[in-house]
This record gives structure tokens, sequence and C-alpha cells, in this order.
């Protein structure tokens, strides 16, 4: 039984796989602590879409994938700045359309060119076949993306909490807005390869949205959610050995039970604990009342 | 005249493609006018959550024998109203939250894939399937689109004023709770329907696009919703028969078509905007 256990740490594409996994989930839980501050979640998540025809047209040219996927992403991020400015659309609408639109292209090329694309390893992700080269990539985007982190957490932190502050004290929020959003699409075009372009915004919204149940510390919010993502994502490449596959599904099915975890249980922001807190704060008679003014 | 004869009279010999026509214009033609309303709430990214969250739904109703359409709507509606009671009772962001929800639940279903044996490819559930549409299909697009469509056009008025003016809307003693679950009630059977014609992937597009489009042409609500399904019933038949004769994949061509069309009435748009101004001058010179 035991030995069972231990088979995925015998292969080297394994142990390959939760590692990278680890890198990844460390560095996109490291941006989700920032990213759902603002209100900025989705945003993750069209980027990693809008990156689908840069990583096609990468792999058809031959070139290193991640320049595809920054062309592309960069190209998505002025369309959307340029229709947002030229029309009365809401936000939510200008983002939907331009994700899309790059998607389908994205989706188009690969159907035009099966054998050269593979539409489904870079929609789920496989990182279980990742080739050297990606890993690779992987790996320095990642690294570079956390020491920049690492150097620069509490300048973002400034920004993130109060822009006239920040001001003050010699930071430009514009320029560390565009580094923060640069940092995001480095981590989107690493997490491409570990969990697909559906389920990229688990790994960016996720562990963030988990550590602010638990703490309200933000220096503590970071490390628990990096500890999160780390957690997973390594232990989600581990398990999907036993199911063949799917290696994303469970990394995120991981994270997502973890929130509901937190949802129920947080000491202090959980919905028990509110619950308790209700309780033993009113008499019953005023319980009643609580109810009413619901 | 010849050429563009043969064009679209090509495909159309075929039974297959004929199907596929009929169902990307139903579908197409549901999704525009959810999208108007859509777009005035401001839930256009609502579509993409419902619609990613599916897929539990799928495989658990392919387990236990339901047909495939229901297992997908409750999953859908579970999705809404799952973030809905997170948001309540946390003090996580509503987007957030949203995200959460969806991905998890996206997540979760491809584990749950991967374990089960099942004839339904995954691929089709993503990306569409088509030009694979068969009579039953079809008749099943048929009768979910045309419940969202009549649903959503006998309430057009009062959904009008609840996504315009949901205060209002409650001051004048509309039901607006009922509303708001009628309106995720449509939003998850359209989704539901559009799923075999582009995917749970592409599905978003087809519910945002064409009430973009029409919104930057016209102020008024009928003529957005009458521009919304012409340019939604426009494209899918253009993409269809462009997707035959490029040999792509149909739901991508369908969104791009919309997406040309969209920007078509971005670089257009504006200028109608300048005339709108002169209502009077452009009586006579609309073309």
């Amino acid at each position: 039984m035991m030995s069972e256990l231990l088979v995925p740490f015998t292969y080297d594409y394994m142990l390959k796989a939760m590692w990278v996994s680890a890198l990844v989930g460390a560095t996109c839980a490291f941006l989700s602590a920032f990213l759902m501050l603002r209100g900025w979640s989705l945003m993750g998540d069209a980027l990693a879409h809008a990156i689908v025809p840069g990583v096609a047209g990468a792999y058809l040219l031959k070139l290193p994938y991640a320049t595809g996927a920054f062309f592309a992403g960069l190209l998505a991020a002025l369309g959307m700045a340029f229709v947002r400015s030229r029309t009365k659309l809401r936000e939510d609408a200008v983002i939907g359309l331009v994700f899309t639109a790059f998607f389908a292209t994205g989706l188009l090329m690969a159907s035009i060119n099966p054998t050269s694309v593979n539409i489904q390893t870079i929609v789920l992700g496989n990182i279980l076949g990742i080739s050297d080269e990606d890993a690779m990539q992987v790996v320095i985007i990642s690294a570079v993306t956390l020491a920049v982190l690492i150097l620069k957490w509490k300048d973002l932190m400034v920004v993130f909490f109060d822009e006239a502050h920040a001001r003050s004290i010699g930071l430009s929020p514009f320029w560390l807005k565009v580094m923060f959003f640069t940092l995001l699409a480095a981590a989107v075009v690493a997490a491409l390869q570990t969990v697909g372009a559906c389920l990229v915004i688990a790994m960016v919204v996720t562990p963030g949205a988990t550590a602010y149940l638990l703490t309200d510390r933000f220096d503590r919010l970071i490390i628990l959610a990096v500890a999160i993502g780390t957690l997973t994502s390594f232990f989600g490449a581990y398990i999907s050995y036993f199911l063949d596959g799917a290696t994303g599904g469970v990394i995120v099915t991981l994270q997502t039970l973890i929130f509901l975890a937190a949802f129920y249980l947080a000491p202090k922001h959980g919905v028990l604990a509110a619950r308790r807190r209700r309780n033993g704060a009113l008499l019953p008679e005023t319980g009643d009342a609580d109810e009413v003014l619901k | 005249m010849m050429v563009l004869y043969e064009f679209f009279a090509e495909p159309l010999s075929y039974a297959f493609m004929q199907r596929a026509l009929l169902a990307a214009v139903l579908v197409g033609a549901a999704c525009a006018v959810l999208s108007c309303y859509l777009i005035l709430k401001g839930w256009s990214l609502m579509g993409d959550a419902v619609s990613h969250a599916v897929l539990p739904g799928i495989v658990i109703a392919y387990v236990i024998g339901l047909p495939l359409a229901i297992g997908a709507f409750l999953a859908g509606l579970g999705c809404a109203l799952a973030t809905g009671y997170l948001e309540e009772n946390s003090r996580v962001k509503e987007d957030t939250v949203m995200g959460i929800v969806f991905s998890g639940m996206f997540g979760f279903g491809l584990v749950l894939f991967a374990k089960v044996d099942t004839d339904q490819h995954l691929n089709h559930i993503l990306f569409g399937n088509l030009l694979g549409v068969t009579p039953r299909d079809l008749t099943e697009i048929a009768i979910v689109a045309g419940v969202a469509l009549l649903a959503v056009l006998a309430l057009r008025r009062d959904l009008l004023l609840y996504c315009f003016d949901p205060q209002h809307a409650r001051a004048i003693g509309l039901p607006v709770r009922a509303l708001h679950y009628g309106l995720l009630i449509v939003l998850s059977l359209t989704i539901v329907a559009a799923i075999k014609a582009v995917g749970i992937i592409l599905v978003v597009a087809m519910l945002i696009a064409p009430g973009a489009i029409a919104y930057l042409l016209t102020d008024r609500f009928d003529r957005m919703l009458a521009i919304a399904v012409g340019a939604a019933v426009g494209s899918s038949v253009v993409g269809t028969i462009v997707s035959f004769h490029i040999d792509g994949a149909t739901g991508p061509c369908i969104v791009l078509v919309q997406m040309a069309v969209f920007l078509a009435a971005f670089l257009f748009g504006r200028r109608g905007g300048l005339l709108r101004r002169t209502r009077t001058d452009r009586s006579g010179s609309t073309a």
C-alpha cells in the first residue's frame, strides 16, 4: 500500500510535473493575494483565454510558446483599452468581447492545423506530458516573477490599498500597476502549461480569496496564499498520476475544497463563526429581530 | 453573382449542413435576445461562469442516466445560486467568488470526466459539434431555445425595467426577485441549447457580441433587439458557410464573423452617433 503511494516519485516525468506545478502554484498564489483585492479577478481569466492564439501561432512557427503568448496578451490588453475608451459599453462586456474574439481565433487556427497545434493541451494543460523546452520556459518565467514579487510586494501593497498615500511617499501607482499586470501576464503564461487556459483563473484567484478569509494581516495573507497554492498544485499533480490525467482539474478541485472549508470554518470570517457570534451575542428574542432585519 | 450563389448553395446540398445552419440560427437568435439584457444588466461574464459550470452536470447526468440537458441546466443554475450565496455570506468580492465557483465546478467536471467512461467527446462539449447535429439534437435545441426565447419575449418589458433600474422596478411593485431568478433560469436554458452548437467555451461570445453590436448602433431597446437578432442570425449563417469552405471549426467561425460585425459597428457606430444628433437630416440618408 505504502509503496503504491510512492510510485509517482519514482518517475522522472512525475517529479518534474510536481515541482513545476508547485512553482507555478506559488507564483500565481502570490499574485492572487493582490488580484482579488481590486475586483480584477476576471482579468486573469480574460488574459488566459486571450493568449491562446499566440500560443497556437508560436507552435505553428516553432517559436518559444511564451513569446507568442506575450504578444497576444499585449494585443488583447491594448484592444480592450481601445474599445473601452471609444464606446459606452460596460467594462465586463468589453473584456468578454475581446477575449472571446482572441480565443475563437486560436481555436480556428488549431482546427485548420490540427497536427501542429494540440488545442486540448492549450485549453486543459498537460503538465504530465510537458516537453523539457516548455518546462524550462515555465520555470524561468515563474522564478523571475516570484523574484520581482518578493522584492516589490510592499510597494504593490501600498498602491493597492491607498494610491494617494503611495503617491505621497514617492511611488508611481501607474508604473507599479503596469508592472503588476506584466507579472500577471507572465504567471498566466506559465500556468497555461499546468492547468490550461480555462482553469488559470482559479490559480490566480482562489488561494488569495481563501487566505483572505483566514487572516486580516496582509503579510500573513500572502504567506498563507502561497502555501495553499504550492501544496494544492504539488499534490494535485501527485494525485493526477492515479487518475491518468486531468491534472488541472485536480489542482483546482483541491483549491476549491480548501476555499469552501475556509468559508465555513474560518475562525473569524467563516459562516459558522458568524453564526456562533450571532447566537452568543444576542438573546433569543432579539435573535428574531435579527432575522426580521435581514 | 453565380459565384456567390454557389458559395451558399453548395454547402446547403448536404443534409448535415442544413441541420447545422438551422441549429446555428436558432441558437444565435436566442443568445442575441438574451445578450441585450445581459449588456444592460452588466452580467456579460455571468454567461461565461454559467457555461463553464455545466460540465460536471453533463458528466453526472450521463452517469445516472438523465438527459444531459437537464444535468447541464441544473449545474449552470447551481453555479449562479452558489455565487450569490457565497458572496452574501463572506467578505470576498462578487467577481472573485464567481471565478472561484465556476473554475471549481469546471475543474471538478474535468476530474469526473477523466474517471468516467462516456461515449461523449470532451472536445465536442468544449468546442461544440455543429456539423454533427442529429435531427434529435435539432429538436432538442429548438425546444430549449424556443422556451427561452418565448419566456424573454413575454416578460420583455418587466425584464428591461429590472435590468435597467432595479430600484425603480421594485418601487412600482414588480417581483424583482422572481425576475432575477427568471433571468438566471433563461440564461442557463439558452446556454444548454447553445452548447451543442458552439461549445462551452464560446457560448459567452454569442451572449455578448450581438447585444454589444446593437448597443453601438441604436438607443432604442426595440431596435436593439431587432439589430442584435439580425446580426446574430446573419453571422451564424455566414460563419457556418465559411467554416465549410475553409474546413475550419464552425463555432469559432461564427464568433469571428460576429466580431467582424462588431468591428464594423464600432467604426461605423461612432459616425452613427454623430448622425443621431441631427436626427432630422438623417431620415433620407440612412444607407
